[in-house]
């Protein structure tokens, strides 16, 4: 599979999907980026991997399981300590929808 | 007090022996970072009442002829991608200027129990992305070999903490090399274990499979101790190894060092090299050689493929952790302060709080792993991994450790960006594959530098980290 064709849409399309407002300039940057490191993958395809597991991990994953017990959540709260506006407990933010 | 001759051992020593104290010595560390780190600038936070307080408690406690852990006491430099609760943690970012963090590393629980002294955190390149800590959203850090060129990076502060003795030791996160670029252009010892040894609770996140928190020192026997210090299982990290580690690097046993074979892989010994990195490897092989180690040539054939996979898998990992600062936990930057909708504050807070690089890996990651590509980059890159870690198990069964170098060359300047692909592919060649396969791995100063620090690496099977650490403490040695 050679180079998908990566337009500008194509990283409006992602600056939406990953929540984040580009400038044209930002954009314009990111298109050449992106264009460039998608053509240096296309070496990837050349590797024979149909008989090759994919890894998540160098180490291999065990799953990591406790005991299913009550315990306490020494951290509520954590993180949310700047919110600017909060009401009754809960984090007040502006409309969801228009 | 003289520093530079300092060690986290002879630390150890010198207090039980009374020679000296820890307050004494935090505070001598602390003058050394007043009246070096606005040159240098590898601090982008300092906590000297706590750090007094914390001398003060050993002293206590060796008043008291209570038992002391080897830490404890030792001047530690963080970098500020680790928590510590109460105190601001940045990542290096403006996203996270004014984040609290809400509770304390796995690394920093442990060297609280141990009465560590934390001196402060170091300057990064923005969330880990970068070798050169060039990245950071606040400041530059400066080679205090050269103060026109850069620490390496991405843990660049806490390199040049070590290497400017503003710190006995500091801990930083590598992910693709960022403990060990920067020792070896800064002249320290940098080790990054086995991954799943050191608890990446409280390490914020860059790319999960990959990162591991290892330790800076003046020495290899140092980096064991502290190794020795931070290892362990922790049940906040569900990807912290379950294992019961009973060996003593920091003690090692020559006669048995001496029956590890060393192995040279071919794919690492290429042209391009500057002649400074060629010559110090020749030496450091024939350092190994004259002293009777047996030296092996190896193959590792997929080395090459290494950078394309290392450049799919990280940023598609980068874009699901960085998806967390939303302006609504954390932090939020002032741009993002007004906003009429809930999606504005994501926009703009994520639009302004990132950096270039930052926003260029999210939107890569986003790319790979987003549906009609998903398998033909992301799931492809994952089975090019294990292609890669099986080089490794096959060269691992002819060869105990593997020698290589580091980087392609000494520490660049500061600003300057190198266009051309063969440097940029060297620069980071030596380095990824190691991580990709979650090996142990240590960057050394080679002896008699010309001019600038150069390093030597040496990976090792996972979990023997007590086979680089030996071998490394042995040059050091003889």
């Amino acid at each position: 599979m050679s180079s998908p064709s990566i337009t500008k849409e194509t990283i409006k399309h992602l600056a939406k999907l990953s929540r984040i407002e580009l400038t044209e300039a930002e954009e314009d940057r990111i298109l050449k980026d992106l264009g460039n490191i998608l053509k240096h993958f296309e070496e990837l395809q050349s590797l024979d991997t149909k008989h090759i597991a994919p890894i998540s991990s160098g180490m291999g994953r065990m799953n990591s399981f406790r005991e299913d017990d009550a315990c306490e959540n020494t951290n509520q709260g954590g993180g949310v300590e700047l919110f600017p506006e909060k009401e009754g407990g809960a984090l007040k933010i502006p409309p969801v929808f228009e | 007090m003289n520093l530079k001759d300092l060690t986290i051992d002879s630390f150890h020593q010198g207090l039980k022996e009374k020679k000296f104290s820890a307050t004494e010595i935090t505070r001598a560390y602390l003058e050394e970072i007043k009246s070096q780190d606005k040159e240098i600038g590898a601090y982008l936070a300092l906590r000297e009442n706590s750090a007094l307080e914390e001398a003060s408690f050993v002293d206590e406690k060796i008043a008291n002829k209570e038992e002391i852990d080897t830490l404890s006491g030792v001047p530690i430099a963080l970098k500020d991608n680790m928590l510590i609760k109460g105190s601001v943690t940045t990542a290096g970012s403006k996203i996270l200027e004014t984040h609290i963090a809400s509770y304390d590393a796995g690394v920093v629980t442990r060297l609280k129990n141990k009465h560590a002294v934390l001196l402060g955190k170091t300057n990064l390149d923005e969330f880990a992305m970068g070798s050169s800590t060039e990245n950071s959203a606040f400041q530059k850090t400066k080679n205090p070999h050269d103060l026109e060129r850069v620490p390496g990076g991405s843990s660049g502060g806490s390199a040049a903490a070590v290497a400017a003795n503003m710190a006995l030791g500091a801990l930083g996160s590598d992910t693709g090399g960022s403990i060990r670029e920067p020792a070896a252009f800064s002249g320290v010892v940098g080790m990054k274990p086995t991954y799943g040894t050191v608890s990446r609770s409280g390490l914020i996140a860059m790319a999960s499979s990959l990162d591991q928190i290892g330790p800076f020192t003046k020495t290899v026997k140092d980096a064991a101790l502290m190794y020795e210090g931070i290892r362990g299982h922790d049940s906040l990290d569900a990807t912290s190894i379950k294992r019961e580690y009973n060996d003593k690097p920091s003690e090692p046993d020559f006669s048995q060092i001496k029956d590890l074979t060393i192995g040279l892989p071919e794919e690492y010994f290429v042209g391009g090299l500057e002649k400074e990195v060629e010559m110090g490897l020749a030496e450091t092989i024939k350092f190994y050689e004259n002293a009777g180690f047996k030296i092996k040539k190896i193959s590792l054939p997929h080395t090459r493929y290494a950078l394309s996979c290392y450049y799919v898998i990280m940023p598609a990992e980068v874009s699901s952790n960085l998806s967390r600062l939303d302006g609504i936990r954390y932090a939020r930057v002032p741009d993002a302060a007004k906003a009429d909708r809930l999606l504005d504050i994501y926009l703009k807070d994520r639009g302004a709080g990132f950096g270039t690089e930052a926003k260029r890996r999210i939107i890569l990651g986003a790319f790979v792993l987003s549906s009609g590509y998903y398998d033909a980059y992301y799931g492809k890159a994952q089975a090019v991994r294990s292609l890669i870690t099986q080089d490794f198990t096959r060269a691992f069964d002819e060869v105990d450790v593997i020698l290589s170098p580091v980087t392609p060359g000494p520490a660049f300047k500061l600003g300057e960006k190198t266009d051309d692909p063969l440097a940029m592919y060297l620069s980071d060649i030596f380095t990824i594959p190691v991580n990709l396969a979650g090996l142990p791995a240590i960057s050394i100063p080679i002896k008699n530098a010309p001019k600038l620090p150069i390093g030597f690496q040496l990976i090792g099977k996972p979990f023997r980290e007590a086979d680089i650490l030996g071998l490394g403490q042995y040059y050091e040695a003889y």
